[in-house]
Parts: structure tokens; sequence; C-alpha cells
């Protein structure tokens, strides 16, 4: 059955303290033109700011302990086909409710493990009035802590066996799962091979979508012909354009020449702040970072056991085996639901929508892309929701409603 | 086909400026010119040492080769020779041996003045042609050297040039400005008004990038001849220009339909589809935000060295190059007067007044016009797309890419000669400086 888990501590060596701190004496900082504003990227005062408290101030050894306190953490080894044996860092919870359903959290970039910290007291929580869950946050593999492929071509397919293989391991042969940025495109591909048999139904706050043609889907066309876009439709598909139009170079860049790229991220404390940070502030709605906060996030990536730059090869491996393939649909026959965030980067009418078998949509009026970190109390509120009694997915794991 | 900014479609800029501003560029001597000499501070070099001593590098999958990005045992030689070995102050000597240079205040409207970093050569034969050389990203001054020698040299064979290269703003030891907005309008006007200061009231201009796109969205309604006023012939070797489309090139579209292209022309469709697939993750970056990427590559030699390695490896035809060549063209960027980050920024200020640069612009350029084409250069388009009532000049080679001055300055040179020589199509364009000895003359 389940073998026994192995626990883990983040516990960062002393040197690699030191050299941070080495390093960050050193940083040379860009000018900025006048005015500039957020217009050509992060606010040099915000970067003097943020590098003058990593290196006097922010205490990476309280923070690494609150991480160990809060999240319980392990590591296994997981076999991926063509590509050996990966060790696997990640947080793993039970609820006390003995039939809590079996939830895999997945993460994106620039995310990591750390964004199950704010929903995973929430999703645990036992009480008659709300399901709850067991819950696991993978790393992905050459984030965080755990190991990263050596070899070339592991895409979307493999982040999809591993966390299937890593649920089965821990003795969850059914599971829902919850995903954002990649965690969308894993948990998506998830759902076709290996739903139904494993992965049981797949909640999303980055829902995608493609405007209808009259050849895929005639009758949504035709109505998206004579509906008028409403002030927040108009505003999602402007935030798109803004994507699309200013917020894409580094996926440019990551997923044509991650290697170069990788070399200033990984030898520039503050080469790696900025590159990061632009998207914390961009992708979110107004959140307050604090700035030990964005440092904690930020210094996950720098202490990363691949390093930084592993990291960025998701975009090449998965723009290579199948480009566009965030606006693909696949033929899933799991229920799925949606959270609907104005400020996540991808915003579509909701008629566009092409997920199969979409059985559960939410939406609000403020909160972005970082949605469980952002918004966890809204957005563990839609997973009670679509998980719970009465809602559309409750029972979805076989004697695992969730409750006691 | 998405266009990128490699500079310099400054010189198709240049003569339009003078129709505005022409009065206030009267110059008829050239000026005392103010010498300059690289002189990096001990303090810069010793910080650079220090930062190379605690380089961290990356790790890289099996068999990456170059399809994920520069490769790490290039990166792992280039820095372990930077930080012992290369010796800067014997480069930097070197340089200032074999480029003569000097700063002059450029005042820009709406921009103050900016001090300019240039190369000036002259030949020996007082009457020749007055060339500014315009460098683009991630060139710099550095570019003219190969072909500074040849170009100055007096022969009764063929004609000889007067050089100008300038530092563009934000690159080597020119100032960078300080306020938003600096585009190519600015420098253009900043080229022509060097040339003028420096009594080269007329001149021709050799550049290495894009094509009359630029002065076409500069120009909408064609309401500036481009008489040469100041600039009175233009040679590149990396033409561009749209495609062919039915209804704002149609003939050309209806020749696209009919004939099919050469093995070249499909291979340069493939270099092309290369560049737009695979190399340009960095002009997307550069041009939309400047600032973020610009951290990394002020505060890591490392950053910086992969950034533009990649390019030099990948743009050039299988150029040699040789490490100590490396460093010292990184080294400009490195030691720059503004820093790398502001060197980005053209980028960014192109895009943002020229958002559709490419689409549907045809040439409205007149003066006389050249093209060298070269085989790796990063954009290759047939011919026929390139052709128009001005191109007087084109010369085809069997190999070369992107730094054409620099990894063939012989080819290019020879063509420059070829065009504005003895029998040449643009021979005489410049009045009164044939590039010969009137005792040469015929």
């Amino acid at each position: 059955m389940v073998s026994t888990e192995n626990p883990f501590k983040i516990n960062v060596p002393d040197e690699k303290l030191e050299l941070l701190k080495k390093k960050l004496e050193l940083t040379t900082f860009s000018d900025e033109l006048e005015g500039a504003g957020r217009e050509y990227g992060v606010p040099l005062t915000d970067i003097r700011r943020l590098t003058a408290r990593w290196r006097d101030g922010y205490e990476w050894r309280k923070h690494e302990a609150l991480l160990n306190a809060e999240l319980p953490q392990f590591t296994r080894d997981i076999e991926v086909d063509g590509f050996g044996t990966l060790n696997v860092h990640y947080v793993h919870k039970k609820s006390e409710v003995v039939d809590a359903i079996p939830l895999l959290f997945v993460h994106g970039w620039p995310g990591s493990f750390i964004e199950v910290r704010h929903i995973l007291p929430l999703l645990t929580e036992a009480s008659s009035d709300h399901p709850s869950f067991h819950v696991v946050a993978l790393g992905l593999p050459g984030f965080g802590f755990s190991e990263a492929p050596t070899k070339k071509g592991f895409e979307i397919r493999q982040y999809a066996e591993l966390a299937n293989k890593l649920m089965l391991s821990l003795g969850y042969n059914e599971y829902v799962t919850q995903g954002g940025d990649w965690g969308y495109a894993i948990t998506k591909l998830m759902a076709v091979n290996y739903g139904q048999k494993h992965s049981k139904a797949w909640h999303t706050n980055y829902p995608i979508a493609t405007a209808p043609t009259l050849k895929d889907r005639p009758l949504a066309y035709l109505i998206n012909l004579v509906s008028k876009l409403t002030p927040e439709e108009k505003a999602g598909l402007e935030r798109t354009a803004w994507f699309f139009g200013l917020g894409h170079g580094y996926s440019a860049e990551q997923s044509t020449q991650p290697q170069t790229l990788g070399y200033a991220l990984t030898d520039s404390p503050v080469g790696l702040l900025a590159w990061i940070y632009e998207k914390l502030v961009n992708w979110t709605d107004n959140y307050p970072w604090d700035d030990d906060e964005v440092l904690t996030w930020i210094s996950i990536y720098w202490f990363s056991r691949a390093g930084p730059a592993a990291s960025l090869r998701i975009y090449f491996e998965a723009n290579k085996a199948k480009p566009n393939m965030f606006l693909t649909p696949l033929p899933s026959k799991i229920p799925a639901g949606h959270s609907y965030f104005p400020k996540e980067i991808f915003k579509f009418p909701k008629r566009w929508s092409n997920t199969p078998n979409l059985v559960f949509e939410s939406d609000h009026d403020s909160g972005g892309h970082f949605a469980a970190h952002e918004k966890p109390g809204e957005l563990v509120g839609d997973l009670r929701k679509m998980f719970g009694k009465g809602g559309p997915a409750f029972g979805v794991v076989p004697g695992k409603t969730g409750y006691a | 086909m998405r266009c990128f900014w490699n500079m310099t479609r400054i010189s198709e800029l240049i003569p339009v400026q003078n129709s505005f501003s022409h009065t206030s560029t009267l110059a008829t001597m050239a000026p005392q010119e103010t010498p300059f000499q690289i002189a990096i501070p001990a303090e810069q070099i010793a910080l650079l040492r220090k930062k190379l001593e605690l380089t961290v590098l990356p790790d890289e999958l099996e068999d990456a080769g170059r399809e994920y990005g520069a490769s790490l045992s290039d990166i792992r030689r280039l820095v372990t020779r930077w930080k012992d070995g290369y010796d800067w102050r014997k480069h930097e000597a070197q340089l200032n041996t074999e480029l003569p240079q000097f700063t002059t205040d450029i005042e820009i409207d709406g921009f103050g003045t900016l001090n300019v970093h240039y190369v000036h050569k002259r030949s020996d034969v007082v009457d020749a042609i007055p060339l500014l050389f315009v460098h683009g990203w991630p060139g710099s001054f550095l570019e003219v050297r190969h072909i500074l020698p040849l170009l100055t040299e007096s022969s009764p064979k063929h004609p000889s040039f007067h050089v100008v290269a300038f530092s563009l703003p934000g690159y080597g030891f020119s100032e960078a400005p300080k306020k938003k907005g600096f585009e190519l309008t600015q420098y253009a006007e900043l080229g022509n008004k060097l040339m003028t200061a420096l009594g080269y009231n007329e001149y021709v201009t050799q550049d290495g990038c894009w094509g009359h796109l630029v002065s076409e969205y500069y120009h909408p309604n064609n309401r500036c001849k481009l008489r040469g006023e100041h600039s009175n012939a233009w040679h590149t070797n990396a033409p561009m220009a749209p495609p062919p489309h039915p209804i704002s090139r149609p003939l050309l579209f209806l020749n696209h339909l009919i004939f099919g292209y050469t093995p070249k022309e499909k291979a340069g469709f493939e270099r092309s589809l290369w560049f737009r697939n695979k190399g340009n993750g960095y002009y997307h970056e550069q041009s939309t935000q400047p600032q973020t990427l610009g951290y990394g590559l002020t505060d890591s030699p490392v950053g910086l060295l992969a950034w533009i390695y990649e390019k030099l490896v990948n743009w050039t035809d299988d150029y040699p190059w040789d490490d100590d060549e490396v460093l010292t063209w990184i080294s400009i960027y490195w030691f720059s007067r503004a820093g790398p980050a502001a060197s980005v920024r053209i980028y960014f200020e192109v895009n943002k007044a020229y958002p559709n640069l490419l689409e549907g612009a045809t040439s409205k350029t007149t003066i006389p016009m050249g093209y060298s084409y070269f085989p790796k250069e990063i954009v290759k388009l047939p011919k026929r797309w390139l052709r128009a009532p001005n191109l007087v000049f084109e010369s085809d080679h069997t190999s070369g890419g992107h730094f054409a001055a620099h990894e063939k300055p012989k080819e290019l040179v020879d063509d420059l000669r070829k065009m504005f020589g003895k029998g040449g199509p643009a021979f005489g364009v410049v009045h009164g400086r044939s590039g010969y000895d009137p005792q040469s003359r015929l």
C-alpha cells in the first residue's frame, strides 16, 4: 500500500546564505528614465528598496522556519517514463475528516509550492457545513525543492504522469485537482490521460477560451455574433490584449532561449528579483505585497534545488511539444469547474468557454492570477461549493464526500 | 512578418530631418574636435573582477547544444577567461590606437544636450566621400574597426571615404537620453547634426539593418520628398521590405503566386522563420519590459555575456570568434557610460512610436540605395520583394551574416567601392567629393 513518507524540512546551507549576501552587497543598479513609472518594467525605487531589505533586515531563517511549521513537507522518488527517477518535493496535509476529498494542487511559473500556504488550513478544516480535503501540493520538477529532469523533452505529458503517480503512491487512487498557470495545463491533460480512472474532476482559476468559430462551435458563434460585450467582458479582453501585447516578452524568451536567460537569473539576485516581481505586481489585483512576503517568494527560487534556470524550461519544452497548447481544448470527460478573477491575465467572455463538462462557474469582482495566494477564502469557497453537498461535483470521488 | 529593432532606419530618416531642420544645421567648417580616449576607472575593473569571482552558473540539460540558448561550456570558458587572463587594459589601448575617438555635445529637440562619442577618421584623399556608419544592437562603434582602414585607404583604383562612426546614445561612451520617447526621429536628428557639425553637409550612410519601412511611417503622407539635402545615398547590409500583398503590393503578389522561389530564396525563408520562431524572444522583452530585463544585465557580467554572445554566434556565419574578441565586445557594454540597461530601451521606444512598423509600408525613399546580401542575415527576403526604383546597387555574397562589417569587412567595403566608385551607380553623389584625388580623375 502506501509506502512511508519521507519528511522534509527546508534547510538552506549557510554558505548559500553567505553567498547571497555577498552578491547583494555588490549589486549594481541600472538607472531609469524620468517619469518611467511601471511602463518600462519594474520601477527602480521598488528594486532598490527590496534589494536593501534582502541584504539587511530580511531573515531567511525566520521565514524558512515558518514555512516548515505551516507546511508539512516530504520528498518521494517518482519514476517517469524515459526520464528515470525524480525526487519530488511536496506538501501533504490530511484533514481530520477521514473521508476528506483528496485534492492535488498544482502551481505554475513564477509560483511554487508556497502558493498552497493560504488555502491549506481552509481546505483541510473540518466542518459539517462544508466539505474538507486532504491536500497534496506538488513542487513541479525544476521548481522549489524538487529535482529537475536532466534530459530534454520533459513536457506537460511528463508533469501529468509524475503528478498522477505521486497521488497514486500516496494511496489516492482517485482525486480531484486544482490548478492555475502551468497547473491548468497539467491538470487539463491529467483530466484526459487519467480522467475517470484517477482524476475525477478538475477546477481551475485560469480558464482559457478561444472565440467560437462557425466551424468549431456554430451555435456559440452565432450567439457571440449577436451578443454585446459587457463592460466586464470588454475589460477582460483589454486585459488579455495587454498581456499579449506588452506582458508576453518573458514567455517569448523562456519558450525559445531559456538557457540564455537562465545565466542572469542564476547569477544575479536582483536580476531574478526583478524578473519575478514584475509578475507579482502586474498579474495581481493590487495585492498588498509585504516586502518580506515578496522576498520569501523569490528566495524559494534563489535557493531552489535546481536553480532558477531550470524553472524556465517548461516553457521551451511545452512550446516545442505542442505550440499553443494552452489554447487547445482537450476531450476530457470529467466534471470541470472555473473560477473567474478579474485581473487574471487571460479573460474571455464566459460564452466562449469550450471546456467540456463545465459544471461549475464562479465570478469574483477582485483578484488576479495568483488566486490561491490573493483570494484564499474565495477560491476555497468555490471549491466547497463545487464539491460540497448539493454541489455539482458532490461525491465525485466515491466514498470520499468530504464530510465526517 | 514581425519586425525587429536592430538599429538604423536612422539612415533613412536623416534626409527627412533635413527638410525640417536644415536651417539650423548649417555648418561651414569642421569644428574643433574634442579627442577622447577610453580609460575605464580601475574601480570598475576591480568590481567586474569581484563579480566574476562570485559567478554562479546554471546547469544544462544533457545534449542541449545550442538549442536552449548559449551553451554552458562556451559561457563557462568565457567567464573563466574574463576573470583570469583577459586583459582589458591591453584591448582598451588597442582600441584607442586604432580608432581616433572624440566626443561632442549635440542638442536634440525636446531632449536637451547629449554628449556623443564617435570615431572619426579622415582619408588622405581630400575629396573623400563622407560616410556615416551606424551600428545597432548588440553592436557598438567597435563594428567599424575592421572596415575603417579599408574605407579610408587611398588609391587611384577605388574611392575612399572620410568615416564617422558614432556610438548611439545609450551605447558605448555616448550619453543616454534621460527622458522617455527618444526614438528613430531623434537618432536620425542626432546623426545628421553630428555630420553637419563636422563639416559634412552632404554624406552617405552605411548601416546594418531594416528597410524603408520606418521612413514610410515617418512620412505617411509622403509629405517629405527625400531629396538628400544632406544624406545623398544609403547602403545597408540588412534590407527589409513588406511581403507581397494583394492590395499594398499587387504586382509582387501576382509574381509570388505565379513564380516559385529558388533554393537560395527558400533557405532565406527558413532563416527568417527561424528568427521569427526561435530568435526574437529578446526583441519581445526589450520592446515591452526593458527595465525589468536591464537589472540582470547591469548586475551580472555572465548574464550580460550570455544575452549578447548568443547573438554573436546565432547571427553570424560560423564566424571564428576569438574569446578575447568576444570579451572586448561585451566589455564595451559592461563598461558603457550609461550601462547596459540603457541600450535596450530603443526597442521599447521604437515599438511604442511605430507599433505597426512592418505592415504595409512600401518604400518612398528616393535617394540612391544599395543592398549587400549576406546569407546568414537574420531576415532574408527574396530580392524581388526588395526591389525599388531607387535601388541602384545590389551585391550577393556566399558567406557572412548580420555583423557584416565585422565578419566580412573586405566584401562590404568592396561593395561600397563599387557602388560609389568611378563607373558605379552612385558615383559623385556627394557634390565635389568623388572619393578620388583630382590627379586620378580621368
